[in-house]
């Protein structure tokens, strides 16, 4: 069926194919179908290693030039001034693949060059600097030093003895030779400054004067781009070891020391000599920037190019990888499945590569019978993608089995449309919908909102349900429509507001006068009870029947007589005929009744608890208990046959098979033993593979199995009924939270401050009124929605989906480009 | 009781620990890495495991890069660890890292001693074992200054407090300090899991009994022939360990390694240790000897780190972890290092964890 147009209904047929393609055709063969994106090729040499594979060598040369590539990106993200990186769009297409691994190379070579010339550089530009600091640090300590001698030695009035001594001896020198004092002076890192400072009082027992500076801006490793903030310090001590020693904690300690005379005018001398050699060499520093800069603009010109092609290229040769390699014969071998409708573009693309190649030898491909259960391809488009996406995260559908991603389409949004029917909040999801509908284009462009592709026609095709759900609710922002006139007039009797019924019914929806009535709560809970059984039973009903489309394609009538009409009748006789009763009871007037109208859910209690008793004073109508009793004995007939009736059919089969003196399996694998031999001295072993995976479908069909399964199943299948007639009443509970939620929201801001009067009423209600429409777009749009997006998926996969669908097949991954760039 | 309130403080951690062991590579992932031809191969294997891309962006690669890779891995993963724990857990993984904090002192020492450069030395600490103010232990020329200036502030300080009468930095003092401050950190880390309670101090008790009945068993083959006296032997064993004290004693008098596999034959699992058949021991001699013995070493050693994963609710899995993936990237660079070295005979000799 649907030969002729691909249809959702059934994943594609597929067809196995083998390909013998020629060594000097095969990458643009592998690169014309991974254009093509619908070959999914199998892996002929399980048992060979990675790197042991064909074209290792291939992999990792291009392993490497993505190394590359990543290298320029994180380059290009280091420099300060965003450098242009073209997008893949706007560069222009590369044709040749050999020269562009030396040209890589030959930018990385040049790139490193410049780098490390420019580290060289930023390292000595960095010293200097470092050593100016030092340079108008100390100074501001020599000449704080010598101003404020007296205060400074006063400071060390208390401590112990050594220190005083030291301190004299260093008045001493001072005094007569100003300033004669030993010192360390250098940078370290900031943090380091206390370990320093602990370190080194401790090893020299106190004998020194430290002096740290912060220098306020931070130094920037050109390599790494990391900042380190570093301060200068100066360490006074007295004694050659002792400096040495100094010297060495510094130095180990990643401090660098720079020489610093005591002589205020050589210190002016080396500071303008360090000046002036820091300008110098900030001159080249920043031509070299420059030159760096260009080289990577040019990269940048064609980095996404590359980029792509270093991707595409790798996965050409990775699929190769797949292939056998015959080298005698110079072919390679490759095996996958391809839908069968695709045959002849495959066959295009192959003659396609051949020309492109300049050769006259032309891959031949041919399909192979086989029987492994192909893959399952369902094609989608950007409609129905987000559909089958819901299903498949469920489990793959079988092949060739009933898909249930196409009903999804209509039930999905509509039992979400149950729970959340409201015409405002409906309204305003379906704009939100066709928003980011009408920005696809853009988005796509710029890769945003990748994740959400997909789900926008899911919510566009929500907010549209929501819209008709909340027509028959009639409720927008909990409040009612009056499109047409209400089938009540309300009169005053007694003091009460009573409706009396006018005659005319409401054409569509719920009558606006239930709004303000008393009993309306008790009216819609019973109302969308209701509902939610009559849809609840049908959805099964529909996902029952999808059962038999599938037994019969799979020529499985046996499953037909003895699972799927017995589980209908079972169903129906007790829930199908319940929705009968529900709809039989709205239809009638039970004013003009002499009989009270009976409690369903009483009657379906007492219809299995005493089947045949019916109270005539609340009976639906005559002959209600002779109905029942034969609709109970129908579904208790029922469980027996769906227990009894396929393990005894199956046990006849096999009794049958084991008449005809077949025994067991052993009795073929010898055979096929045989063959394996043939096949693998005519192949080399090249099917070697294919064989083995055949063997592994073969599953060993045991008696005891089949009871096991069918007594599960059975057991499974009778409480789910009940349990999910029950579930579905979760349509009931959430639209019902939903519409009071909306309620009390509405009650509690809005409500009050719209008839208030003046400039106050005005502002007042443009402040209620932003916070109601945030509540209203958050807590019942956003959460509301999720949750009744989650309770709908549950009903799909659980309710719906345990009635028919298998969900056992393998998704369909073809190589395809277009879909590298998502896996990266 | 201990499993009711234990993952309340622990159970994120230890969750976090057996995942990562479990990422630990098996027999079957070492059976593909001996089958290298390069260590480009070797790469390639390894992007399967859960080392992932670690060395995806190595321009070269040489045995050093990938050990230091893999150390920094493990690096990485303990400092998420530490930083997420909470007393008495944290106080626990610091234990773990005083056995590094040693043995870069150490090499601090020998290295400053032999005039090495110290920013060389520096680099080849390990990096668990780093503390802020160990690059000033190369000014130290003795023992007295090393401990005043430096250890003071460490957690070391305690265990050095008994060396101090060493007066000189030579080899064998050195190599005396190390074993002293071992001893008394095996005790202390002993003790300190006895403080902790079952299930954890069972679990641990039974390694770092192991590990300090190792090093007694070292230190007496290692000291056959040296200028080290008997008694001060005796002083470096540790006071625990299922050897202690009869066996201690035995080994403090030993004389050859025969004397040392007699007193292993009295605890049953440390007989398998030096149980050679016969025609081996003539021809291994004593240095074949040790060298297989430090093998079997490791093997227990793996076993042990193994069995602390059958229990629940303890920091053994820690301690084990980190033990495990040490000698995991011992076997990874062996491995490589045996493929570099093109010395394809002796690859299978790493030890197989999983």
């Amino acid at each position: 069926m649907g030969d002729d147009y691909p249809s959702m209904f059934r994943s594609e047929p597929m067809s196995s194919v083998e390909l013998y393609i020629p060594r000097e055709v095969a990458h643009d063969t592998v690169t014309e179908l991974g254009e093509l994106g619908n070959v999914q090729f199998n892996d002929l040499n399980p048992n060979v290693n990675p790197f042991q594979r064909s074209f290792v060598g291939e992999i990792r040369r291009f392993e490497d030039m993505a190394r590359r590539t990543r290298f320029f990106i994180s380059q290009i993200e280091k420099e300060k001034d965003p450098i242009h990186i073209r997008p893949l769009s706007d560069s222009a297409p590369l044709i040749t693949v050999g020269p562009r691994a030396a040209l890589l190379g030959e930018h990385e070579a040049r790139l490193l060059q410049m780098n490390e010339s420019y580290k060289t550089l930023s390292e000595r530009t960095k010293e200097l600097i470092e050593a100016r600091y030092v340079l108008r640090e100390t100074a501001v300590f020599f000449d704080k030093a010598e101003t404020q001698q007296g205060e400074v030695r006063s400071s060390f009035d208390d401590s112990s003895a050594p220190l005083l001594q030291y301190d004299d001896r260093e008045t001493q020198h001072s005094s007569t030779l100003q300033f004669e004092l030993e010192f360390v002076a250098g940078t370290i890192e900031r943090s380091h400054i206390p370990t320093l400072e602990r370190v080194l009082w401790r090893l020299l027992r106190g004998n020194l004067y430290m002096n740290h500076t912060d220098i306020a801006e931070p130094f920037v490793d050109p390599v790494t781009g990391v900042e380190t903030r570093k301060n200068v310090f100066i360490i006074f001590a007295h004694g050659e070891s002792i400096l040495a020693k100094i010297r060495k904690v510094a130095e180990s300690m990643g401090a660098t020391l720079y020489p610093i005379d005591a002589n205020a005018d050589k210190r002016a001398d080396s500071l303008r000599e360090v000046t002036a050699r820091l300008e110098d060499l900030q001159t080249v520093l920043y031509h070299t920037g420059l030159t760096r800069r260009s080289e990577l603009m040019i990269i940048g010109e064609n980095l996404s190019r590359w980029q792509d092609v270093v991707c595409k290229e790798k996965a050409i040769y990775e699929t190769m990888n797949l292939f056998n390699y015959d080298v005698r014969r110079k072919t390679l071998v490759a095996k996958g499945w391809c839908p069968t409708r695709d045959l002849v573009i495959i066959q295009a693309a192959l003659r396609r590569a051949t020309e492109e190649s300049g050769t006259n030898v032309v891959p031949i491909l041919h399909e192979l019978p086989t029987n492994k259960t192909p893959p399952t391809f369902v094609r989608t488009n950007k409609f129905t993608e987000g559909f089958q996406a819901i299903m498949d995260s469920y489990g793959t559908a079988t092949y060739q089995e009933v898909n249930p991603g196409l009903f999804a389409i209509i039930t999905f949004p509509f039992l979400f449309a149950v729970m959340f029917g409201d015409i405002g909040h409906g309204l305003i999801i379906l704009f939100a919908a066709l928003y980011m509908i009408a920005n696809e284009r853009k988005w796509a462009r710029s890769n945003l909102g990748e994740a959400s592709a997909c789900g926008r026609y899911i919510i566009f095709l929500m907010g549209v349900f929501s819209l008709y759900t909340g027509l028959i609710y009639n409720d927008i922002f909990s409040l009612t429509l009056h499109l047409w006139r209400s089938g009540w007039d309300l009169v005053n009797m007694n003091g009460m507001e009573v409706g009396v019924p006018t005659g005319r019914v409401y054409p569509f929806g719920l009558d606006p006068a239930w709004r303000t009535a008393d009993n309306s709560l008790v009216f819609s809970n019973s109302y969308k009870m209701k509902m939610s059984i009559v849809l609840g039973v049908t959805h099964m009903t529909f996902a029952l029947c999808l059962q038999l489309p599938n037994h019969i394609r799979f020529k499985r009538p046996l499953e037909i007589y003895t699972n799927f009409i017995p589980q209908m009748i079972f169903l129906q006789s007790i829930f199908g005929y319940l929705v009968m009763c529900i709809i039989y009871k709205w239809s009638i007037d039970w004013t003009t009744r002499s009989t009270e109208p009976p409690s369903l859910l009483n009657m379906l209690i007492a219809m299995l608890l005493s089947p045949g008793k019916v109270d005539p004073a609340t009976q639906l109508y005559p002959g209600q208990g002779f109905v029942q009793v034969i609709l109970v004995l129908l579904a208790v007939v029922c469980v027996p046959w769906m227990l009894c009736a396929k393990p005894y059919f199956e046990w006849k089969e096999m009794q049958k098979i084991q008449g005809q003196g077949y025994v067991g399996l052993d009795h073929h694998d010898g055979l096929r033993h045989s063959t394996d031999e043939a096949l693998e001295n005519e192949e080399g072993g090249n099917g070697q593979a294919a064989i083995e995976q055949m063997e592994e479908e073969h599953e060993q069909h045991d008696f005891g199995d089949v009871v096991v399964h069918q007594v599960i199943h059975t057991i499974e299948y009778c409480l789910g009924c009940i349990s999910h007639t029950a579930s579905y009443l979760r349509l009931w509970a959430l639209s019902l939270a939903h519409a009071q939620l909306s309620e009390v929201l509405w009650s509690m801001t809005l409500e009050g401050y719209l008839g208030m009067p003046g400039i106050t009423g005005i502002i007042a209600l443009a402040l209620i009124g932003s916070l109601w429409f945030g509540a209203t777009v958050f807590i019942l749009c956003i959460m509301e929605g999720l949750s009744a997006f989650l309770h709908a998926l549950r009903l799909h996969w659980v309710e719906a989906n345990s009635k028919h669908y298998g969900g056992e097949g393998y998704p369909f991954m073809p190589l395809n480009f277009a879909k590298l760039d998502e896996k990266e | 009781m201990e499993g009711l309130f234990f993952n309340v403080n622990n159970g994120f951690l230890e969750g976090i620990v057996r995942g990562y062991k479990a990422g630990i590579l098996t027999q079957s992932h070492y059976a593909s890495l001996t089958q290298c031809e390069t260590l480009e191969d070797l790469k390639t294997q390894l992007s399967a495991t859960d080392y992932g891309n670690f060395l995806a962006n190595e321009a070269s690669l040489t045995t050093t890069i990938i050990s230091d890779r893999a150390t920094q891995l493990l690096v990485d993963q303990f400092n998420f660890l530490r930083s997420n724990a909470v007393e008495p857990l944290s106080k626990f993984l610091d234990y773990i890292t005083y056995s590094y904090m040693i043995d870069n002192v150490v090499l601090l020492i020998t290295g400053t001693l032999h005039e090495r450069d110290t920013h060389e030395l520096l680099e080849r600490c390990h990096p668990l074992g780093v503390f802020e103010s160990m690059p000033a232990l190369c000014v130290a020329t003795n023992v007295e200054e090393l401990y005043q200036s430096v250890l003071v502030e460490t957690p070391l300080a305690p265990y050095f407090r008994n060396c101090l009468s060493a007066a000189d930095l030579d080899d064998l003092n050195i190599e005396i300090i190390r074993n002293t401050i071992y001893k008394a950190y095996l005790e202390d880390f002993y003790e300190f899991v006895g403080t902790l309670g079952s299930p954890t101090s069972d679990v641990m008790r039974t390694i770092l009994a192991f590990e300090a009945d190792r090093r007694t068993i070292n230190i007496t083959i290692n000291s056959f022939g040296t200028e080290l006296t008997k008694e001060q032997r005796a002083k470096l064993f540790p006071a625990i360990g299922r050897l202690f004290p009869d066996g201690n004693n035995a080994l403090a008098k030993a004389d050859d390694i025969e004397q040392v596999r007699l007193v292993c034959e009295n605890i049953p699992e440390y007989r398998s240790f030096f149980d050679n058949s016969p025609g081996d021991a003539q021809d291994l001699g004593d240095l074949g000897i040790a060298a297989q013995l430090e093998d079997r070493f490791f093997r227990t050693e793996v076993r042990l780190n193994k069995e602390a994963f059958l229990q629940q609710f303890q920091y053994g899995v820690f301690y084990s972890y980190v033990k495990l993936k040490e000698q995991e990237i011992r076997n990874l660079t062996w491995i490589a290092e045996c493929i570099a070295q093109d010395a394809r005979d002796r690859i299978n000799d790493y030890i197989p964890i999983f």
